[in-house]
């Protein structure tokens, strides 16, 4: 499918409409721009993530994905246009709002709380106890305990179990965000470059969790690794200079010849 | 290991840190099995034990026994007061990483609500107003006539008359100063102020009012501060029994206040208050709502230094705005990192320390060249604060478990 | 041109005027022959005389003036003596200790004593009650001839105080026409309305009276304005007296009586008109005059802030010891001062030219010492740095504090004191215009600095990325250290520069200056210099304008202020977190 195919798709629902998100699409971006000092790191005129899809997103350097990330986080606001997600629009809404609608995110760099062991982390993550007093006098229950285990075994942390999370290693920190964000069981994960500074093993293993994860989740995965992507064998798009240039399976944007020059052939 | 910490979790440096953390890794590990060993956990067991008995039993038998003054019990009753605050300070600071340098402005809130007390209470007799309240005579002596008021004129001020009984007071001794905790932290923490420039707001606000509370037309004694306290719930408090009394209160207090924090500290909200201190961000990615927790503890922290106060100011005899000075707000700071910080039970250690130290070298000594000033302290103070960072980042528990990992 | 005509002729006469007066003091006799004629048997001489000495212009006659009021001059073998002291011997025989009628010296006999004169062998000259009072109002006129401005503008003002000396009403009219200084001339004009209209009642004459209210308005005379509101007060008194009016009487149909009512009105109106001008004008004089005195406090600020950004944004370090690098600043000031023997009566004003290199240079240096010690420990961990440097400053001040003790005195250098008066009654004291420019200057420099030379290229490089910074070949280390220094040198350029504004003791840093200067920080962001810059002059000026607001006779004050400020700038942060000029984009998140 190409671009003016999609786009045209797109258009023949409103977004506004609320069908529309609940039928097909669990996230809409319309007409998102995001400008910094007059440059402008981010031009979409649209995008929407199905449900259950796993959408992979490549582009150069400053190609603008993480902007998207944080524009549809919430960590930066547009400076024009509208994020609907989930039936709703959260343009305007907190990060901490727009995570308790169902959006996890892994950044970049893995981000979990050094001082606290990886069993602490992952009892974090448990989705449902965000209020004040649950966190006081609540503990957690028996089965959550399994449920935190079970994915900690997936990834094989359970021998770094109670081990502080400055401590583990940068594969291992990987890993556990990526389990605290799978643990928070959002309705959408944003995965910023899961791959970077793993082994190829590990590489390998991160992939088979994302498609793991497609059954019941919908995923944005970001990347630059692209033996990674190929792996993932998923609809990708492709950003450069803030604007999607192409989308499409791997195989037919490898051929995009306006992708090879800005991205692929470098 | 907070320097660790620090480097560690800034984005900028993904990957410089691998080699390290392995080697770490082991450095902990090998820590950790000497500080687990058989000895530290016989420590850790019974020397927590050992210091209540000392504190609750030992000492008071002591001064009974003639073997210390009250003034020692006193002293130390002063510093456990002292030692509230810290503990307060440790979880807002230590746990939660927000520096907060108005701790002693909240303690000066319960110091002078109780003093309002202990001044309704106090000092000579017979200075009664128009209303038929008996003026307290710190007040009195200092009061603010506007022009064209005679002496006949003064009146108790509105905001003085809550505190004639002693259950209110105590009440709004805590309520004050979590209140005002409560409003600082919300108009810093939901604009996200962090950091620096938290500490310097805070300390900003402690200056204010500071100055506010020298102020002589608020009312309030001015500089010369709340005095001729008498009695306490009709015990006089110049007898001895009743200042073992307090020391004891306090002491009870100061355990009870470990114990309560403690017990944040162990629940899921102390980990979530850790993970503020490691990365509030990510955190706010995970679905929490980190200012709300940090208000918790800081409003909670807030109230534990209001209940400092309320215990110091009947100890000491007199509460006057030098102790709400910015000094004062970093000395808490400072007892809580030669304490150790991010551990309770170094918050206590520190106060005391440092303060018997204090207690040590401003008294006038004649050592064999030249005679020591009791003006020194301030060279040993400011040591002690270049000293801690630079030197002992773990302060006086780290250095304990070492050293109790070494007794092996 | 007959401005400029008046002006020469006016310059003419006084230059004659002042030879003839040097004539006079050089010629004592002059004098000594008209304190003589004090003596003269007949009372219009004696007056004559009177006046002749007032107009001489010489200070040293009113000593004289008020010593023949209270009767201390006697006759002695038909010379003119001056006995302000009397002994007695064993016998109580009262002796006199003569004086000299000039200079007031005692005279010294052939033995070197001072020459005692029995009591009996003088003759008391005892003025009458008229010649009293008029030598009284002479000591003033004694000023108005005198050829020194300062002098002549003093004694214009005193004539003018209660109760008024009438006598000197002919010569400020004179001198309100023809001195050649204007200050003078409206001084003397001010004070001539002000004796005038103590002389006029508004019973007797109200027009004429009411035409001096309402002139004294028209010149804004800040004098009159007490004497207007006691007046106006006394009016009022009689107005609350008077019976209200019927509402809608017609002005023709009014009765004698409420005519008189009418009239109390208007003369209240007159008043009030008058007040309010005054007002008017001395509150706008006022208002300009505080955002001055805002200007310069905040240039101090800034020069204090541009010092803690800049070492903020290079190494992420906040420097409580940046107040103290002021205060010995301010301490190296005082030094020079003593090493150049300063003093007010004895000024060596080239003190302060050393003086500025020196407190850059002292401030410096341990700048650099603090950098070296303990700051370079504590990269990019703020909160530790703020507490080890803290501690630094407690040494630095109590270091201090044993060498200088608590107060020391820095005193201005005479082109710093005094001030100029743009508009009436608006002085712009040139202590506060040196440090604005001082302030503007150091700004440049930064900016030039930081912009336009290899060394703030390496500045804004390490700032930037440090680790990118290294690895192309800047010693980031030495970059440090110097911005570091030159960030304390800044300081104690403030600290010399407040020194001609404000008082100074070893813990002035830590108890006006360092949170202030944060708050600056805090308010501008740490981003960009401009941001200091706004927010500096921003806090001073508000500082200084919300001081003296009030609501009725409740003032704000000082205090109060600093409250409110910190309330704007708690409230300015919930907009901007980061300050008025935040860093964008990425670098935002470091």
């Amino acid at each position: 499918m190409n671009k003016a195919q999609r786009i045209a798709e797109y258009k023949e629902y409103s977004p506004r409409d609320s069908r529309f998100t609940e039928e097909r699409y669990l996230l809409f971006l319309e007409d998102i721009t995001a400008v910094f000092d007059g440059f402008k790191a981010l031009d979409i005129e649209a995008l929407g993530i199905e449900y259950n899809e796993l959408r992979v997103i490549i582009g150069p350097n400053g190609a603008g994905k993480t902007t998207l990330c944080d524009v549809v986080s919430g960590k930066t606001r547009p400076t024009t246009g509208s994020v609907f997600f989930d039936g709703g629009d959260i343009t305007q809404q907190t990060e901490a709002e727009i995570a308790l609608r169902g959006i996890g995110r892994k950044f970049q760099t893995p981000t979990v709380f050094d001082s606290l062991t990886t069993y602490e982390n992952m009892e974090l993550a448990l989705p449902g106890h965000y209020r004040l007093w649950s966190n006081l006098f609540g503990s957690t229950t028996k089965a959550q305990r399994e449920q935190i285990m079970h994915i900690l075994e997936r990834v094989g942390l359970t021998d770094a179990l109670h081990r502080e999370a400055k401590y583990l290693s940068h594969g291992q920190r990987q890993w556990l965000a990526i389990s605290t964000l799978i643990l928070s069981d959002p309705k959408l994960l944003l995965v910023d470059e899961p791959a970077a500074g793993l082994t190829d093993a590990e590489t390998a293993l991160t992939a088979e969790l994302l498609l793991e994860l497609k059954d019941d989740h919908t995923l944005i995965v970001i990347e630059h690794d692209m033996d990674f992507v190929r792996q993932l064998d998923s609809f990708v798009t492709v950003l450069n200079e803030g604007v999607i240039m192409a989308e499409g399976m791997m195989h037919e944007v490898q051929k995009n010849e306006e992708v090879i020059e800005a991205y692929l052939g470098r | 290991m907070f320097r660790k910490a620090a480097i560690t979790h800034a984005n900028s440096q993904p990957v410089e840190t691998d080699e390290e953390n392995l080697w770490q890794d082991k450095k902990i590990e090998a820590e950790r099995g000497l500080v687990n060993g058989e000895l530290s956990i016989f420590f850790r067991r019974y020397v927590p034990w050992a210091l209540l008995f000392v504190g609750l039993v030992v000492i008071p038998s002591f001064y009974y026994l003639g073997l210390i003054t009250i003034g020692t019990v006193n002293m130390l009753g002063r510093y456990m007061a002292f030692a509230i605050v810290a503990v307060g300070l440790d979880l807002i600071w230590g746990y939660t990483g927000i520096l907060s340098l108005c701790q002693a402005f909240f303690f000066a809130l319960g110091g002078y609500a109780m003093g309002m007390y202990l001044a309704h209470h106090g000092g000579p007799e017979g200075i009664i107003d128009a209303n038929n309240w008996k003026i307290p005579a710190c007040l009195y002596v200092v009061y603010p006539y506007k022009v064209g008021e005679i002496p006949g004129d003064a009146l108790v001020p509105w905001f003085w008359k809550p505190f004639y009984t002693l259950p209110i007071t105590l009440v709004l001794g805590l309520l004050i100063p979590g209140i005002a905790a409560l409003a600082i932290g919300y108009f810093g923490f939901k604009s996200r102020v962090r950091g620096v420039y938290f500490a310097i707001l805070t300390q900003a606000i402690t200056v204010a009012g500071w100055l506010v509370f020298c102020m002589n037309n608020m009312k309030l004694c001015g500089t010369n501060g709340l005095t001729r306290f008498d009695r306490i719930a009709g015990f006089k408090l110049t007898t001895p029994h009743v200042k073992v009394s307090l020391y004891v209160i306090t002491l009870l207090a100061l355990v009870g206040v470990y114990a309560l924090c403690k017990q944040v500290v162990k629940s899921r909200l102390g980990r979530i208050l850790i993970a503020i201190r490691d990365d509030e961000t990510t955190l706010r990615f995970s679905g929490y709502k980190p200012y709300i927790y940090k208000l918790f503890a800081f409003g909670l922290a807030g109230m534990i230094a209001g209940l400092g106060g309320m215990l110091y100011a009947p100890q000491m005899g007199i509460f006057t705005p030098t102790n709400m000075e910015a000094g004062a707000s970093i000395l808490v700071v400072i007892w809580v990192a030669v304490g150790g910080r991010g551990a309770l039970s170094g918050a206590i250690l520190g106060t005391l320390g440092v303060n018997l130290l204090y207690n040590f070298f401003t008294s006038e000594k004649n050592l064999l060249l030249f005679t020591w000033r009791a003006e020194y302290w301030q060279f040993i103070l400011g040591g002690l604060f270049i000293g801690v960072v630079l030197l002992f980042p773990g302060g006086l528990i780290d250095l304990w478990h070492r050293l109790v990992g070494k007794a092996k | 041109m007959l401005r400029l005509f008046r002006i020469i002729a006016f310059a003419l006469i006084k230059i004659l005027g002042a030879l003839s007066l040097c004539a006079a003091q050089g010629d004592d006799a002059f004098i000594r022959s008209e304190i003589r004629k004090l003596a003269d048997e007949d009372v219009i001489s004696r007056k004559a005389a009177i006046m002749t000495l007032a107009k001489s212009g010489d200070l040293r006659v009113e000593p004289i003036l008020e010593s023949y009021r209270l009767g201390e001059f006697y006759l002695w073998n038909g010379e003119m003596v001056l006995c302000r002291e009397t002994v007695e011997d064993e016998d109580f025989n009262e002796f006199c200790l003569l004086s000299d009628v000039l200079t007031a010296e005692p005279i010294l006999g052939a033995d070197g004593e001072p020459t005692q004169i029995p009591l009996e062998e003088l003759e008391e000259i005892s003025p009458s009650r008229a010649e009293r009072k008029l030598a009284n109002s002479a000591k003033f006129l004694v000023r108005l001839s005198s050829p020194e401005p300062e002098v002549r503008m003093s004694g214009a003002k005193k004539c003018g105080d209660p109760p008024g000396i009438i006598e000197a009403v002919a010569q400020l009219e004179e001198m309100a026409q023809n001195d050649p200084v204007k200050k003078i001339r409206y001084i003397a004009k001010e004070s001539l309305l002000l004796i005038r209209l103590s002389r006029t009642s508004l019973e007797q004459d109200p027009d004429a009276h009411l035409e001096i209210v309402r002139e004294l308005g028209e010149i804004k005379s800040l004098r009159g304005l007490p004497r207007l509101q006691e007046m106006f007060d006394k009016l009022m008194v009689k107005v609350e007296a008077l019976p209200d009016f019927e509402e809608g009487t017609d002005i023709e149909d009014l009765e004698p009586a409420d005519e008189k009512a009418l009239g109390i009105y208007k003369y209240a109106i007159a008043y009030k008109y008058a007040m309010n001008q005054i007002n008017s004008y001395q509150g706008l004089v006022g208002g300009v005059g505080n955002i001055f005195r805002g200007l310069s406090l905040g240039s101090v600020l800034i020069l204090m802030a541009l010092g803690l950004a800049i070492t903020f944004g290079l190494m992420g370090v906040i420097n409580m010891a940046h107040g103290e690098l002021m205060m010995i600043g301010a301490y190296a000031t005082f030094e020079m001062q003593r090493l150049f023997g300063h003093t007010p009566d004895n000024s060596s004003d080239w003190y302060y030219v050393a003086a500025l290199p020196a407190a850059f240079l002292a401030a410096a240096f341990v700048g650099y010492l603090i950098e070296v010690l303990v700051v370079r420990h504590l990269y990019r961990r703020p909160l530790e740095s703020l507490l080890a440097t803290w501690g630094i400053g407690l040494l630095l001040i109590q270091l201090v504090r044993l060498r200088y003790g608590d107060n020391i005195g820095v005193n201005a250098p005479t082109w710093a004191r005094g001030g100029l008066e743009v508009v009436q009654d608006l002085i712009v004291p040139y202590s506060r215009c040196f440090i604005i420019l001082l302030c503007g200057l150091c700004v440049l420099l930064i900016y030039y600095l930081m912009n336009h030379t290899k060394v703030g290229l390496r500045m804004r490089a390490t700032m930037q990325n440090r680790n990118m910074a290294n690895s192309m070949g800047v010693n980031t280390q030495r970059v440090d250290r110097y911005t570091f220094a030159f960030g304390s040198g800044i300081a104690g350029v403030a600290g010399c520069a407040w020194t001609l504004i404000g008082g100074v003791t070893p813990d002035m840093g830590q108890t006006n200056f360092i949170i202030d200067s944060f708050l600056v920080v805090v308010t501008g962001g740490v981003g960009e210099l401009i941001g200091v810059i706004c927010a500096g002059l921003g806090i001073g000026v508000l500082m200084k304008v919300i001081e003296p607001l009030g609501i009725g006779s409740v003032v704000v004050g000082a205090i109060w202020a600093k409250i409110l400020l910190l309330i704007i700038i708690v409230g300015f942060i919930q907009f901007k977190p980061a300050g008025l000029f935040a860093p964008k984009g990425r670098l935002s998140d470091v």
